[in-house]
């Protein structure tokens, strides 16, 4: 994870912190103390937040929304003030609520929670049933569940159109990150394949929700398809040329790889509905 | 000399045993893997018979990575005897100097700034450049006739700087991977490499030996004393630019694609001393063939070894390593007390 970069944007992330605190104290008669103001500390919460809250009710979000590649949409969440992910700059803030993750941070989300700030949890989404439980939460909890469920719909909407274009033919699908990564069988990207009538292969290596396969182990499982987050030709370190090694690209070249970006699939969040359309389209390329 | 014939002949049969050895190592480094593959047919995949994956897994994932360990255990034994023989030292090595661990930082500086692909040419020019850059330092600082003392602590100062500036480059990446990707990466491996990494270290490799070879003769010149050598026609400054060159190019190509494998160079002629004797030049071969002999046996060892994750070879190599050093030390202590006096 990039320490640098938010270390480097610390003296900004201050300064900026400063700036936004005393535009606060000025206009803070200007919203209605109806809306709760919320301050995010995880990409996943960012992504829920932004989607359904006022941008008024939005103090900050965390480093990671601006990360072009992992973010929802990194021009949108730079409209946001940008938090360090760290307590100082929450504390300063004064939020009414702040959402994070219910696995990262933990000392950050103690030390909030010991000064007295409302700190809400999410869990990572195992299921489409997960993520439409966390989108009527945060409705809930910034007093917009209409928006909640307007996204609700356009995930039902999505699946529907994913069944639809699904082949008859139920492929075993492999998905691989970076050093052989495996997504295995209890996981979002299960449900996700299963919304496309697809099998997710990796819970035939006996991985519950994740874990390394070898190169060799790959290769013998024999899926039809695998499913990467991009396309690239080039291997910045190894464990990206882990999935151009030419064993890999033999059996699967561009033409038996689905791509879908890791921004849509991070988070269980609104973004699947595009996940699910892209993995029809590509569903439509690699199966002719 | 009486013992001339026997010694010849133990030589002989010394290196025609390690040579059998190697082959049958580099079979089991082919039989090993986690797909299990029975002897005959990890033979028939490799001469083309066999399934589509059988094949795959035999020729694509498997060969590269017991070729990777053949050549770069050959070339880290040859770089350990040829400093030895340079230096008339047993304690030099590679790695002792801090070669390995500068030749990483240059690896690593074109990982983590992301001006390379892996699989390019920088990672080993780089390599090489920083390896040579370290030897020459090393032995630039601690003079000609360096004692034990000196040397340890110029390498010890030197790996240190090389492993300060590799942290720093690897927290100024933009990569977000770089710190998990580079500090793999540095305890050295063998896995998943393919033929391309083969093409990348082999040249580098190859160019090493033969420089270290072609200097055979100069070596044992120089075992009976610098004066000796220079009055034999040994141009002993041109010997050091030579070897401090061909270290750098093997070790440098090496490192380039597994990163550090530690403490063969040391292990491998000390092994072959008591069976050659201490002729440098007869040294060579034997410590080259013992130093692939020895990777191949630890990368066998890594897949064997049952783990949640995979071991790096390159602890494996430094958990054998480092005791011997100690025992080596232990064994100078003599010669080590008299550099302090």
């Amino acid at each position: 994870m990039p320490f640098s970069s938010a270390k480097r944007e610390g003296v900004r992330d201050v300064l900026m912190a400063a700036a936004l605190l005393g535009s606060i104290c000025a206009s803070a008669p200007a919203y209605s103390a109806e809306q709760p103001r919320i301050a995010s500390i995880n990409l996943c919460t960012d992504q829920l937040l932004a989607t359904l809250a006022d941008p008024e009710q939005i103090l900050g979000l965390s480093p990671y929304a601006r990360d072009p590649a992992r973010s929802w949409d990194a021009k949108k969440a730079a409209q946001f003030p940008h938090l360090s992910g760290e307590a100082e700059d929450v504390l300063v803030l004064k939020p009414d609520i702040v959402v994070a993750g219910r696995y990262t941070k933990r000392a950050t989300r103690e030390l909030l929670k010991d000064k007295g700030l409302r700190v809400v949890e999410f869990n990572p989404a195992r299921s489409f049933e997960d993520v439409k439980k966390q989108l009527r939460q945060m409705g809930a909890l910034v007093k917009h569940p209409d928006r909640a469920d307007a996204e609700i719909a356009k995930l039902d909407a999505a699946m529907a159109h994913a069944r639809e274009t699904a082949r008859r033919k139920p492929f075993r699908v492999l998905a691989v990150s970076r050093r052989g990564w495996v997504s295995g069988g209890d996981n979002l990207t299960t449900s996700l394949l299963s919304a496309a009538g697809l099998t997710n292969a990796g819970g035939e290596l006996g991985l519950k929700a994740g874990g390394y396969a070898s190169l060799e182990a790959i290769v013998s499982l024999k899926p039809d398809f695998l499913l990467v987050t991009d396309s690239n030709d080039y291997a910045e370190d190894e464990g990206r040329a882990f999935l151009l090694h030419p064993a890999l690209e033999k059996f699967y070249p561009a033409s038996k790889r689905i791509v879908i970006p890791e921004k849509l699939t991070v988070c269980g969040g609104p973004t699947l509905a595009q996940a699910l359309d892209r993995l029809a389209t590509e569903l439509q390329r690699v199966d002719h | 000399m009486v013992s001339a014939a026997p010694a010849a002949r133990r030589r002989m049969i010394a290196t025609i045993a390690l040579v059998g050895l190697i082959t049958l190592l580099a079979l089991g480094s082919l039989g090993t893997g986690p797909v299990k593959l029975s002897p005959l047919t990890v033979l028939d995949a490799l001469f083309g018979g066999g399934s589509d994956v059988q094949q795959t897994i035999v020729r694509e994932i498997r060969l590269p990575r017991a070729v990777l360990a053949l050549a770069i255990g050959a070339i880290l034994g040859l770089s350990g005897a040829a400093l030895q023989g340079l230096l008339r030292n047993p304690l030099a090595s590679p790695s002792l100097f801090g070669a390995p661990q500068a030749a990483a930082f240059g690896a690593v500086l074109m990982i983590s700034l992301g001006w390379a692909d892996v699989r390019s040419w920088a990672l080993p020019v780089a390599g090489i450049t920083m390896a040579f850059l370290s030897v020459f330092v090393l032995l630039g600082i601690a003079g000609r006739n360096a004692s034990l003392l000196l040397l340890i602590l110029a390498g010890l100062a030197i790996s240190s700087l090389a492993g300060a500036a590799t942290a720093l480059v690897m927290n100024l990446s933009p990569n977000p991977f770089a710190a998990l990707e580079i500090a793999f990466w540095l305890l050295g491996s063998l896995e998943d490499r393919s033929f391309r990494h083969v093409t990348l270290a082999l040249p580098f490799i190859v160019a090493g030996a033969i420089i270290l070879m072609s200097q055979r003769s100069a070596f044992r010149a120089l075992s009976l004393g610098e004066e000796t050598a220079q009055s034999l026609g040994v141009n002993v400054s041109r010997l050091r630019l030579l070897v401090i060159l061909g270290v750098a190019l093997g070790v440098g190509g090496a490192v380039a694609v597994t990163g550090t494998i530690g403490f063969i160079g040391l292990v491998a002629p000390h092994l072959m001393r008591p069976i050659i004797g201490h002729d440098p030049a007869r040294l060579l071969i034997p410590s080259a063939l013992t130093g692939s002999a020895l990777l191949l046996t630890a990368d066998i060892a890594v897949r064997i070894i049952p783990s949640t994750t995979d071991i790096k070879v390159g602890v494996l190599t430094s958990i054998i390593g480092v005791p011997f050093f100690l025992y080596l030390i232990m064994r100078e202590r003599r010669a080590l007390g008299g550099g302090v006096a």
